[in-house]
């Protein structure tokens, strides 16, 4: 099995968030043993963020790293052992909701793609970049 | 709940979900429709972009003086001449405006407004020493963002981290260092310093809030600015134009770093350092808005309160003496903060707004007061954009055509509405445009 960074890199669909990983210093982490559940969102995921939003964050590293560590869990966690649990802790330290199992939805965003299982992890395609609050 | 959802989901032409039955559903029904808490009709939008230009200008001011005495005055026991600005931070550019900014949305320049320079120059009266405009308090009321400031020091707890933060081992230990830096050839204050350590301590946290604030309106300042050159322009449509607009904007800035560096001696110390990845949004905008708009404290000259009487909430969270809530008339004469903000801005006002208070209740005698009322419309548009801005952060967009989650922006709506169903909410007088 590949990587959780070199899974993202193969879809051809994550080059903003492994772009955004890469300026803020997380790659090394993200490659490590882990093992961690990282939800990861779309190209159009960041595209469709309001104009200065991602530059804003690319431009300031530790706060782009906040925001990226909300989506990443401890833990090598499947679809059905996340739904089974109201909310989880991330990186960040702020909760991650799980708001519903069919469709499968994080927070405020639905996972397009489940259980993408790597060397160090699991990766869950989701269509929104996911806020703490 | 679900048979109706779903009986009126299965009949295209109806709404997806059925009307609110919150005592504000006809506000929670235009929220959902895109659009602000304030009616949109052209008046409306005239007041709260003209009010913003003129709360622009001294905020350029705010910004600016509050880093200086963050950054630059710190703990001087007797801060004088805290009201003035040195050149350079006068001459500081805004990190958000001018060709030097690395997000170039608005079009401002980087330097202090010329109509701020100009006030300053002149003030009410005429051109003289700074000094003797100062004493003659011919000036921006600085003693409005302090109280701005010191509010939020009081509420503390209302979200993010950066409360957090301040009660750290981490925080300690770098104030610690700046203040040992700061009364270094001050052995009377260090000595001050060794007996009552957490003093100091709590100054600097006021200090950091101090920052936090300035912060947050370097970035607010040119908005208000561009907001009010595309109204002369003809740019917007409506109040939910304006509306969107912040929301935009808020979106834009989200992740500016909030920090607090004191430069001593020309040593940069940092007290909350930014790669603490503390955030405009989150450590500075919300609690801002929170502890600035819905909470602050009881202002002394207004009214007399018994706490015993259970006048005053015993709750922080419940407080509720913030412009949302104000009664304008009494704020608006008492010569505390808010007074001293309609006096900066009454400055500043656009031609168009002098001429719209002319018209109505006592003309100039009374504009402060109409001002007022204007700021609280301008300001409920602004609570509805980070209202808005919440909704989309982490909630569903407003076209979703999934109930569930409709459903859940309802809810968020309600919740927030909630908060204005306290008989001293402005949002009914709001609604209609005889409340001035």
């Amino acid at each position: 099995m590949a990587s959780i960074l070199d899974t993202a890199r193969a879809a051809g669909c994550f080059t903003t968030l492994l772009t955004a990983v890469e300026l803020a210093g997380l790659s090394a982490a993200l490659d490590s043993p882990g093992p961690f559940t990282v939800f990861a969102p779309v190209d159009e995921a960041f595209a469709a963020l309001p104009p200065g939003t991602v530059q804003t964050l690319v431009d300031n590293t530790p706060q782009l790293a906040r925001i990226l560590k909300y989506h990443v869990l401890a833990g090598a966690w499947s679809r059905d052992q996340l739904i089974d649990q109201a909310q989880w802790i991330s990186l960040e330290g702020a909760p991650v909701p799980i708001r519903r199992a069919t469709p499968f939805e994080v927070k405020n965003a639905t996972v397009v793609t489940a259980d993408l299982l790597c060397d160090n992890g699991v990766v869950h395609v989701i269509n929104r970049v996911i806020l703490p609050g | 709940m679900t048979t109706p959802i779903a009986a009126v989901a299965n009949c295209p032409s109806a709404p997806l979900i059925p009307p609110s039955q919150h005592p504000w559903a006809e506000v929670i029904h235009r929220l959902e429709a895109g659009g602000s808490m304030l009616p949109d009709t052209p008046e409306n939008l005239m007041q709260i972009i003209g009010i913003y230009k003129a709360y622009a200008v001294p905020m350029d001011f705010y910004w600016r003086d509050l880093l200086y005495i963050a950054e630059q005055v710190f703990l001087d026991p007797l801060p004088a001449f805290k009201y003035f600005p040195s050149q350079e931070y006068l001459e500081r550019p805004n990190a958000y405006a001018g060709e030097q900014s690395k997000l170039r949305l608005w079009r401002g320049g980087e330097q202090a407004h010329p109509e701020l320079l100009a006030f300053m120059a002149r003030g009410e009266t005429t051109a003289m020493p700074k000094l003797l405009h100062h004493l003659w308090h011919d000036r921006i009321n600085m003693e409005f963002a302090e109280a701005c400031a010191q509010a939020m020091l009081w509420h503390q707890a209302m979200g993010g981290r950066f409360n957090d933060y301040l009660e750290s081992e981490a925080y300690r230990a770098n104030a610690d260092r700046a203040i040992k830096a700061y009364f270094r050839r001050n052995p009377l204050m260090l000595g001050l310093y060794q007996a009552f350590p957490e003093m100091f301590l709590e100054k600097v946290k006021q200090l950091s809030y101090y920052a936090n604030l300035g912060l947050f309106w370097e970035v607010m300042a040119p908005v208000f600015f561009e907001m009010s050159d595309i109204y002369d322009e003809g740019g917007f449509q409506g109040v939910p134009d304006a509306m969107n607009f912040l929301v935009k904007g808020i979106f834009a800035v989200a992740g500016r770093p909030i920090y607090h560096h004191v430069f001593i001696d020309g040593e940069c110390i940092e007290i909350i350092p930014k790669a603490e990845g503390f955030t405009w949004l989150y450590e500075a905008a919300l609690p801002y808005v929170e502890a600035v708009f819905y909470r602050t404290s009881p202002f002394r000259g207004t009214k007399s309160y018994n706490a015993q009487a259970g006048q005053v909430p015993s709750h922080q969270a419940d407080f509720h003496y913030g412009i949302l809530y104000a009664d304008v008339y009494p704020v608006g004469s008492a010569g505390i903060p808010p007074t001293l903000l309609m006096q900066d801005m009454v400055h500043f006002l656009p031609p168009y707004l002098k001429e719209l208070y002319k018209q109505h209740r006592r003309g100039e005698q009374d504009q402060l007061i109409q001002l007022g009322i204007t700021f609280q419309r301008s300001m409920y548009n602004v609570t509805s954009a980070v209202i808005q801005a919440l909704r989309a952060a982490l909630f569903y967009p407003l076209d979703d055509t999934d109930p569930e989650h409709l459903l859940a922006n309802r809810r968020f709506f309600e919740g927030q509405m909630d908060r204005f169903l306290r008989p001293e909410a402005r949002l009914g007088a709001i609604q209609s445009q005889d409340y001035r």
